[in-house]
């Protein structure tokens, strides 16, 4: 098309330069014509160029939004997973608070605010649906002369190994705390006093066997006190209760069980 | 050059900008209701020094918790820091944390990933 208009142009200017058409009362006309259209046909070209430029600078300014929203958008996945980081190390945070709050440090056991929680749940489950559970009061034998004899350190092994022992014997649902020096309390939920009495029996037997020390193996045993819940009492009044039975224990020569 | 001076809150960071020296620092927690009322005079302040002074800037932090928004504040600085880095400036990051929690050194590591200036994350001695 373009070609074709070029051998137009070419013809009239052609014509406009022969010196035949000098006198033609058309040639004026013609020439006027064809100046004008060549004046429209440069605006025509200056305007479509403005008009590419103009779409250029959209299609850059476009690209720039563009540009834009991805970085957003990466931004802002940056800040999402940042954050889930943050909550992520808050819930560890949390645990090991838990935990320190919740365990005793040296034998790794339940602690006694643990237990002392457990039992007021315990009794005011009982209150409102029946039934009944059981306390164990477990002491080890001697164990100052442990202390004296040997030094703190190994005092620390032996409660360490015998909270262990405890532990692994007691059933999924049982708990073993540490209660203070070297007692442990034990709660047998929905147990009877003839059952709590055998299974403290298995404890001490399981409790009851040489400690591997620094300083060679040392024998030990544990007396237990146990007591079965009486409906209405407090928690104060079975825990004395099963004081007196581990008291009683010690009383008949160690290394057996008392039920009261 | 003004300087800054924010006290730490339970919920916020101690904010400390001191133009002599070249250094912002920021020691602490940092959630507060209000993230935007906290660290835009934080962001305006480093405006502020990259553009009138061509001296260096160094961050200093020491952040233990930070919510979401002050995340979203905090890289917004580093960005301006980059920003000011590409224009070669002197601009650069040491961020302290307790070696016991290594958790707080895994976050810093990702703060910095998009930086290329220097970026410090090192455990208190």
């Amino acid at each position: 098309m373009i070609e074709e208009d070029d051998e137009f142009l070419e013809q009239v200017e052609a014509r406009l330069c022969d010196p035949g058409m000098a006198d033609n009362p058309l040639r004026p006309i013609l020439e006027d014509l064809f100046n004008r259209y060549r004046a429209q046909s440069r605006m025509l070209d200056r305007l479509v160029h403005i008009a590419d430029r103009f779409q250029l600078a959209e299609r850059d300014r476009g690209r720039k939004h563009q540009e834009n929203y991805h970085r957003k958008v990466r931004q802002l996945e940056k800040i999402v997973r940042i954050s889930d980081h943050y909550q992520h190390m808050m819930r560890e945070l949390n645990e090991r608070l838990h935990t320190l709050s919740t365990r005793d440090e040296l034998t790794e056991l339940p602690n006694r605010r643990y237990i002392l929680e457990r039992l007021e749940s315990e009794i005011s489950y009982i209150s409102r649906n029946g039934g009944t559970f059981c306390l164990a009061l477990a002491d080890l034998d001697h164990f100052k002369v442990i202390n004296d004899t040997h030094g703190h350190s190994v005092g620390d092994t032996v409660l360490t190994r015998v909270a262990h022992a405890l532990e692994h014997d007691i059933r999924d649902y049982d708990v073993c705390a540490r209660w203070g020096g070297e007692e442990f309390l034990i709660l047998f939920p929905r147990t009877t006093a003839t059952v709590a009495s055998d299974l403290a029996e298995r404890l001490r037997l399981a409790a009851t066997a040489p400690v591997e020390t620094a300083q060679g193996p040392i024998d030990i045993t544990v007396s237990i006190g146990v007591t079965e819940f009486r409906p209405g009492e407090s928690i104060d009044e079975i825990l004395i209760r099963v004081d007196r039975a581990l008291y009683q224990a010690k009383a008949e020569n160690r290394n057996c069980v008392v039920l009261i | 050059m003004n300087d800054l001076d924010i006290p730490r809150t339970n919920s916020t960071p101690a904010i400390v900008a001191d133009p002599a020296r070249g250094v912002l620092s920021m020691h602490g927690d940092s959630y507060p209701e209000n993230s935007f009322a906290l660290f835009q005079p934080v962001l305006d302040w480093v405006e502020d020094y990259l553009t009138k002074t061509d001296q260096p800037l160094r961050l200093e932090l020491e952040l233990l918790y930070l919510n979401t928004s002050s995340v979203r504040a905090l890289m917004d600085i580093l960005d301006r820091l980059e920003e000011a880095y590409q224009e070669n400036r002197r601009v650069s990051v040491i961020w302290l944390y307790d070696a016991a929690n290594e958790r707080v050194a895994e976050l810093a590591e990702e703060f910095k990933e998009d930086c290329s200036y220097p970026f410090d994350i090192m455990a208190k001695p």
